[in-house]
């Protein structure tokens, strides 16, 4: 029983890295523009597909594959900066979302019309036995993922409370006009700070892919509802808050899914963020992101 | 010569003009005071010069040069720093923070330093708060910060949008006498305030605005000697 426990506990924060990845950059991005992007995961999936056709054609190796879904994430991402947040800075939250969402489609079409069948496979970040350690077990890929994704919060970290440039998407985030009066340059702060989202994203997405050896148009609405619901649960714009937001959502995925089974896990997640926005929990209505 | 002329400046939220061809002028190392009822276009003024809005048309010349409509960290750069109405500090930022990102376009770090031990050495109570985040701050601290963020990009001309609002009368007293001080080192003001006792005490030059436009432009003598502007600002207390 114990060990279960301990078990599905481990497979969990395995999985809640990868979201919490994918909430960080979901919150950057909400946190900066006070809008949420519908195509963060879609733009991801864009980055995921660069590297299976690079696979397929050039027989590129891993390092290589993670370079080429960063670098596809972000350009992805410029685009939907370009056509969806850009023209709306000033304007209406809700047509900068909608437009977003336009995009999530033009990719999900894109995705299918470049690899038609429904399912590719794509390369293994470790094949073979995980690592046995007394009674529990640990994937190799899951080590990896839970490592980089320590990296990056550290990393992100030392960025927003180190750096002149972290000041400046800090005092952003905090009070734009502010901001802008005491010189900084906020459009291209926001142009960085959405680049720097989408190769966080794009960080995610290649670990879960390449976790899963498998890609499929589905990428891009999974990667786009996790981000958001761990960003959700762990409280709109608060970057610690998305990194325990995805935590817990992994560890409530890991543990429905063995005591509930399969169907459940989603439900559960689901169910839970709707208890906890009924309940209207102090952290979630708190706007501070930093 | 005058620092800054604003000319026919017309600045409009969609439909509606808030300003309705602006003409004045702020000479080189006075305290000018713009005068002016609620609604009348004074935060839509100074939002305008520093490059917040962008006027419908007019020119604002900063030392001759034209900056209508060029952004705001542009207008930073070439010398006009705004203390925004209702101070607008960085609140989860520590009050040393504030000032660092007052001095974002500096990248002379020795020098910045020193700016920040002379803003410490005017606003003591900075000092003692300086690891504090500026939300915590009380309204008067919170204030000086907004000053001392402005002052810490060495500002060519200093624009302060009602500086005493809300704050108590002693407080009041304080942010004025730094003014004040801030015009004897030598520092070029343009301030919006509907305090015109307070004003009186350390303006050379006024204009009022109603409804868009400028109505009067005088010095305080000027003013005092105005009927309507007395009734309306000055109150039975004028002495």
């Amino acid at each position: 029983m114990l060990a279960d426990l301990v078990q599905n506990s481990l497979d969990g924060l395995a999985a809640g890295a990868a979201y919490a990845l994918l909430a960080l950059g979901f919150t950057l991005i909400f946190g900066v523009l006070r809008r949420a992007n519908l195509s963060y995961g879609p733009a991801i999936m864009f980055g995921c597909y660069a590297a299976a056709l690079t696979h397929q054609h050039f027989g590129a190796g891993l390092f290589m594959l993670a370079l080429v879904t960063i670098a596809g994430a972000v350009l992805a991402g410029a685009y939907v900066e370009r056509l969806c947040f850009a023209p709306h800075r000033e304007g209406s939250a809700i047509a900068a979302m909608v437009a977003s969402f336009a995009l999530w489609m033009q990719f999900e079409e894109l995705a299918a019309l470049v690899l038609p069948g429904h399912l590719y496979a794509f390369p293994m970040l470790h094949e073979g036995a995980p690592l046995a350690l007394g009674a529990f077990t640990f994937r190799i890929d899951a080590l990896v993922l839970l490592a980089v994704a320590i990296l990056v919060c550290a990393s992100l970290w030392w960025m927003l409370y180190r750096s002149r440039f972290g000041l400046a998407v800090r005092a952003v985030i905090e009070q734009p006009t502010a901001a802008s009066l005491a010189g900084i340059n906020v459009p291209r702060v926001l142009v960085r700070v959405f680049a720097l989202a989408s190769a966080i994203g794009g960080v995610a997405g290649y670990l879960v892919v390449a976790s899963n050896g498998q890609i499929t148009p589905m990428l891009g609405m999974w990667a786009t509802l996790k981000g958001l619901l761990a960003m959700m649960l762990g409280g709109l714009g608060s970057l610690p808050g998305a990194v325990l937001g995805g935590l817990a959502l992994g560890l409530i995925e890991a543990h429905s899914q063995w005591y509930l089974g399969p169907q459940m896990r989603d439900l559960i997640a689901y169910l839970l963020l709707f208890v906890l926005l009924a309940a209207r929990v102090p952290w979630m209505t708190s706007r501070s992101a930093s | 010569m005058s620092l800054l002329a604003v000319e026919d400046v017309v600045t409009a939220y969609g439909k509606i003009e808030a300003l309705k061809g602006v003409s004045l002028e702020v000479a080189e190392g006075t305290i000018t005071c713009l005068l002016g009822p609620n609604g009348a276009g004074k935060t839509t003024l100074m939002m305008t010069i520093a490059g917040i809005l962008k006027p419908r048309r007019g020119r604002v010349l900063l030392g001759g040069t034209d900056i209508a409509g060029q952004a705001p960290h542009a207008i930073v750069a070439r010398g006009i720093a705004l203390v925004p109405e209702n101070r607008l500090v960085f609140p989860a930022m520590t009050v040393l923070e504030n000032l660092q990102a007052g001095a974002f376009q500096r990248r002379d770090k020795a020098a910045v330093a020193e700016d920040v031990e002379r803003m410490f050495t005017r606003f003591p109570r900075l000092k003692e708060r300086h690891a504090q985040q500026a939300g915590t701050l009380s309204g008067g601290e919170q204030q000086m910060l907004a000053v001392a963020r402005a002052l810490m990009s060495r500002p060519r001309l200093l624009l302060m949008d009602e500086p005493s609002l809300g704050l108590a009368p002693l407080v009041v007293e304080e942010i004025f006498r730094i003014i004040a001080e801030l015009h004897r080192d030598g520092t070029t003001i343009f301030l919006v305030e509907q305090n015109a006792h307070m004003a009186l005490k350390v303006a050379q030059h006024f204009f009022l605005i109603e409804q868009g436009k400028v109505t009067f432009s005088g010095d305080p003598g000027a003013l005092a000697e105005d009927e309507v502007i007395r009734r309306a600002y000055l109150g039975s207390a004028q002495q």
